[in-house]
């Protein structure tokens, strides 16, 4: 009977969903900092040298959760509503600049007026940038093009206290190749929805 | 000895190796030996002897210690660059040590100048080591030491010997330090988180720091060698935290942002005091100086331009950064107040980032990071007194990020090869250099600590 069909189909799509929700849980512990006493389980070079005969210091406890600190959306790249083909899409920059350019400007526009019908959404506004720079310079450089995007949303009347800023630098491309065609790509601002 | 945490195997030998000077011939023999140093000044490199350590009893794991013990020391004594070694070949030619009563015609016969005798066994769970670096041509002893200890990293005691051994020169020895990286190892496809991870000097033993599966960049040692301040973005914004490695706890937001403002770049001065790090607290990115704990936060850059990655001279009056304020990025030097700013790279690239400035005072110098040719980028050394600089990379990848060892006479980097980022360590020369097998994944932006 296709109705039965259906609900089974919605209660194994509940079970999955369920399973999908206990994953994320699981995945949001809150993180914690922790000495690993050299030589202790997982040691990455267990087996290939002895382990260090570390004598007491004194060992804190393994876990100090940070309080709401779970991590943070922007941890997991993309959502529905950023990058490529979602309202919120990817702004591209030049090699080496931070300058918007009159494509971004158009793009921005559209982004600011969806922006101001969904009024109780805030955004993560990251910079990225390629793989050629060094790593410090660009963690400057992702900033200031995050900043530029950030401006120009408010300049636009997007509330600038919706929009924060956070500068990534090489450290997350989206694609992993290296031809022109993947550090453009990887030279863009990028949208986090919360 | 004299900071219990300063380095891992020291934290060992101060927390339960007992370090005892047997005898101290060297420094009541009316005969003084003379030091390594005055040999090292008068033009020739002392002629070492290392041969196999000794063992005490014949049991299987006196004689692996042993072993591993030679093949350390060996190794620790060669990467500082200051000697010349017997050959394997002409020790083997001649009758087997006697670490007692060594005979010294014989070690002056195959070149010995300095004879390093080692003995080692284990007796009730624990490791005993004893070493003794006899003047051949004297047959003085110079330096004679026992070490005991726990039997299950053998390595900690020929990295300490090398270490003790070193002070017979005139550089502190680097075989108990330990440089702090990132790593992706254990990055997933869901978490690509980047953690920090610490590694002996010559790549054994990585632990892993950080657990936190966000991305943990940028450590820097506080000069104590027991703290790392680095950048995390577990809370989304990157802010600068503080590891207390042996407590195995953080303090958040070391430099006290707020609202949404962020921290990169962190480093301490050298006598621990001050922290340096880049903020764009005030609009745009700048250098801001605070107390080690973030207290009093001053800005030392104020133009709009991006400012940022610090860096402290040995005396901590100057600070050295990258700033683009003239269109590219570059290195300037003001002093510890934001005053007296200057220029330093000029003509060497347009692409300059990333200083590391010498620790030892007669090096005046400064490392960074250059794209000297198009495509990739190189380690450079800037000579401060004469503005000349050497290239130390070429055709190694893309190189970045260099740090000093704590003598000054070795710089870490990162070198991208194949695509894939492995720690590489060269002497100040860029005649010698050695990739460290730290483990998997991409290991980058390594801090040389104490």
């Amino acid at each position: 009977m296709p109705l039965r069909n259906q609900s089974r189909l919605s209660l194994a799509f509940l079970v999955l969903a369920l399973a999908v929700f206990a994953y994320g849980c699981s995945g949001k512990r809150p993180p914690a900092l922790a000495t690993s006493a050299p030589g202790e389980e997982g040691s990455p070079t267990a087996g290939r040298t002895a382990p260090a005969p570390v004598e007491p210091i004194e060992e804190g406890p393994d876990v100090r959760p940070i309080e709401g600190e779970g991590a943070s959306g922007s941890d997991i790249p993309g959502g529905a509503l950023a990058g490529e083909g979602g309202p919120l899409a990817d702004i591209r920059f030049e090699l080496d600049s931070a300058a918007l350019t009159d494509e971004a400007r158009t793009i921005l526009e559209k982004h600011a007026l969806w922006l101001q019908g969904q009024r109780e959404l805030r955004v993560i506004v990251e910079g990225h940038c390629d793989e050629r720079g060094t790593v410090e310079y660009n963690l400057a450089l992702g900033e200031q093009r995050a900043r530029a995007v950030r401006d120009y949303l408010a300049s636009l009347g997007v509330a600038a206290a919706r929009l924060k800023v956070v500068s990534y630098g090489k450290e997350r491309p989206l694609d992993p190749g290296s031809d022109e065609a993947a550090m453009a790509r990887n030279r863009r601002a990028h949208f986090n929805v919360r | 000895m004299s900071r219990p945490h300063s380095v891992w195997p020291g934290g060992v030998l101060s927390g339960c190796v007992v370090v005892a000077a047997l005898v101290s011939l060297a420094a009541s023999s009316p005969q003084e030996p003379a030091p390594v140093e005055q040999i090292v000044i008068g033009g020739v490199t002392p002629r070492f002897a290392v041969p196999e350590c000794v063992p005490h009893t014949a049991d299987p794991a006196s004689q692996a210690a042993c072993r591993t013990i030679t093949q350390v020391l060996r190794a620790d004594l060669r990467f500082e660059g200051l000697f010349q070694f017997v050959p394997e070949s002409l020790m083997n030619a001649i009758p087997p040590l006697d670490p007692l009563a060594p005979r010294f015609d014989d070690w002056k016969g195959i070149g010995a100048k300095i004879l390093v005798a080692t003995q080692a066994q284990i007796v009730s769970n624990e490791l005993q080591v004893e070493v003794r670096v006899y003047f051949v041509d004297s047959g003085q002893p110079m330096l004679q030491r026992r070490y005991s200890g726990k039997t299950d990293n053998p390595r900690s005691f020929a990295h300490q010997a090398s270490d003790d051994i070193m002070t017979l020169t005139q550089y502190k020895g680097v075989a108990r330090t330990r440089i702090a990286f990132v790593s992706d190892r254990d990055a997933t496809k869901e978490r690509p988180s980047k953690e920090l991870y610490i590694v002996d000097y010559d790549g054994f033993n990585p632990r892993r720091v950080t657990v936190n599966a966000s991305l943990n960049i940028l450590p820097a040692w506080r000069p104590d060698g027991a703290a790392l301040a680095y950048v995390s973005y577990r809370q989304g914004t990157p802010l600068v935290y503080l590891a207390k490695i042996f407590e195995g706890q953080s303090v958040a937001n070391l430099s006290g942002e707020r609202g949404d403002s962020s921290a990169f770049s962190p480093t301490f001065s050298p006598d621990g005091k001050s922290l340096a790090f880049a903020s764009n607290r005030s609009g745009s990115m700048d250098v801001w100086v605070s107390s080690a704990e973030g207290a009093q936060p001053r800005r030392l850059t104020t133009t709009g331009a991006k400012d940022t990655a610090p860096c402290f001279s040995p005396t901590g009056q100057e600070i050295a950064f990258t700033s683009d304020r003239t269109g590219t990025p570059q290195l300037w030097q003001m002093d510890s107040e934001g005053l007296n700013v200057r220029r330093l790279t000029v003509g060497s690239g347009n692409y300059n980032d990333g200083c590391a400035w010498n620790p030892a005072k007669q090096y005046s110098e400064i490392a960074y990071t250059a794209r000297l040719e198009a495509g990739g980028f190189d380690i450079a050394i800037i000579d401060l007194a004469t503005r000349q600089v050497r290239q130390i990379t070429q055709g190694r990848g893309s190189c970045e990020y260099p740090s000093w060892a704590p003598n000054g006479r070795h710089l870490v980097f990162s070198c991208a090869r194949n695509r894939r980022w492995e720690l590489t360590i060269a002497d100040r020369d860029g005649r010698s250099f050695q990739t460290l097998a730290t483990g998997p994944g991409n290991n980058v932006q390594p801090d040389w600590g104490p």
